[in-house]
């Protein structure tokens, strides 16, 4: 293999570098925010909201999301009659199906905590939302962020699926080198090495709480 | 010195007064309570007393609105709780002790103390600190204010859930077994605790199996049995020359133990 392509060309797989690092911090944060308000919906048992969120991580669970994200780019924008930018569907097809994901690890950890939490709060009169933000979910702490964490490391490797709507990020720009110069075997271990890059400091944050975890 | 309070201005909790009448409430096929009245009047201290499933936690919660009586009428500081508009308005003016004392395991003891205070009183944090400060000297904690519960023996935590209760300026105390989880070298302190607020004529409602605090601090006790009153009067009398034959067969029970 020469590895010499790699160096000649590492304005590109910097600048795909970027793209999915950039991706990966949009998302990271949207589905974030989506799984706490449904995980919040699912704990509170409103009757139809409830139901509704139900449905919601069902159908985004259920179907892959290659399909998801052609659909919200092509279908959506097509149905519509809106268009979207390929940043705009992507993040929202990763917000939607990382949400989903994410919810389920914020419900786990709601209601591990118990219950006279809850009412201990409310005999001292603090409002619902108070409680959630100050008294319940600070406990989900050592619960929630292992695997939270490790749903990152999904979300970071599923902004790769983003090509299919034509997102230029690191895959991409691995694409474009092995047009451009050849050398496919060379080109896509490098792309594999900067994902790792990315994602192995995180995996050893996740085993560190782990361990934490075990030994609180 | 004067603490100026403007939620407690607003609000409709104005007496420290419990009235419950033909109160029913069922958990699916079981029926928990069969139509129980009760008054408790201010500066009362009344002790409920009764074999586990006999109804009196369930009353109990009926009166700080953690559950929903099924019927009948429930009156906690002149807030009718059977009218579920208002019932939230006795949030924030009755404090209540749990048996598992559901102190906040993230915050310290005048952390604790102080969190209701800042976000439902909206005091400033100095006069919220100087309120939570206060509260632990109450309960003897003062030297405590910066532990995390889980540095805390069992009978300090329940300390600890009695004064962020009382930092509150609650017009009533409710107590659900407050000394059963506790090591019974630990009930002494806590106890102790509550005497001194029977003293200071706190109104307050205690369920529990401590029949030495029911006998010596109680202004009155209520027997529960079965889901209904069965007897009530002053400890002497109760413990002395209980009329029913299950109060007897109960007592027995749980003197002899």
């Amino acid at each position: 293999m020469d590895w010499s392509v790699i160096w000649s060309n590492h304005d590109l797989y910097l600048s795909g570098l970027w793209s999915t690092v950039l991706m990966s911090l949009a998302a990271i944060a949207t589905a974030t925010l989506l799984g706490l308000v449904v995980a919040a919906i699912r704990t509170s048992r409103i009757p139809v909201l409830s139901q509704v969120a139900r449905a919601y991580l069902e159908v985004f669970r259920g179907t892959p999301l290659l399909i998801q994200m052609l659909f919200i780019y092509f279908g959506a924008a097509y149905l519509s009659g809106f268009g979207i930018t390929v940043f705009g569907a992507a993040l929202l097809a990763l917000t939607l199906y990382q949400g989903a994901y994410i919810a389920e690890i914020f419900r786990a950890g709601i209601e591990a905590v118990p219950r006279g939490q809850w009412e201990a709060a409310r005999v001292l009169g603090l409002p619902r939302t108070q409680t959630f933000v100050g008294v319940i979910l600070p406990q989900t702490r050592a619960i929630v962020l292992p695997p939270l964490v490790g749903q990152y490391l999904s979300l970071i490797k599923d902004t790769s699926i983003a090509v299919v709507i034509g997102y230029v990020e690191l895959v991409r720009q691995g694409q474009a080198v092995i047009d451009r110069v050849g050398s496919p075997a060379t080109s896509y271990v490098a792309v594999a090495v900067l994902y790792f890059v990315i994602c192995y400091p995180l995996s050893l944050l996740v085993r560190h709480m782990e361990r934490k975890a075990v030994t609180a | 010195m004067m603490i100026t309070d403007p939620a407690a201005q607003q609000t409709a909790v104005t007496t420290s007064r419990i009235s419950l009448s033909g109160v029913h409430k069922r958990f699916g096929d079981l029926e928990v309570l069969k139509g129980v009245d009760v008054d408790v009047e201010s500066g009362e201290v009344v002790v409920l007393i009764g074999a586990s499933g006999s109804g009196k936690s369930t009353l109990l919660r009926i009166m700080c609105d953690l559950e929903r009586a099924d019927s009948g009428e429930v009156w906690v500081g002149g807030v009718p709780l059977h009218d579920r508009k208002r019932a939230p308005e006795i949030f924030g003016h009755v404090g209540m002790v749990f048996q598992q004392f559901n102190l906040f395991p993230h915050k310290t003891a005048l952390g604790n103390v102080m969190l209701a205070l800042l976000k439902v009183r909206k005091l400033g944090r100095a006069e919220a600190e100087e309120r939570g400060r206060a509260a632990l000297k109450r309960v003897g904690l003062d030297t405590k204010a910066d532990s995390y519960p889980a540095q805390l023996s069992g009978g300090q935590q329940q300390r600890v859930a009695i004064a962020r209760a009382l930092a509150m300026d609650p017009a009533i105390m409710f107590f659900d077994e407050p000394t059963s989880a506790l090591d019974p070298e630990l009930v002494g302190e806590v106890t102790g605790v509550m005497r001194s607020l029977a003293e200071e004529g706190m109104t307050m409602v205690v369920v529990t199996h401590e029949m030495r605090f029911a006998k010596d601090t109680a202004d009155r006790v209520i027997f529960m049995d079965g889901g209904v009153v069965l007897e009530q009067g002053p400890p002497e009398r109760v413990f002395g020359s209980p009329a029913e034959a299950r109060t007897q067969q109960f007592l027995h029970r749980v003197l002899d133990t």
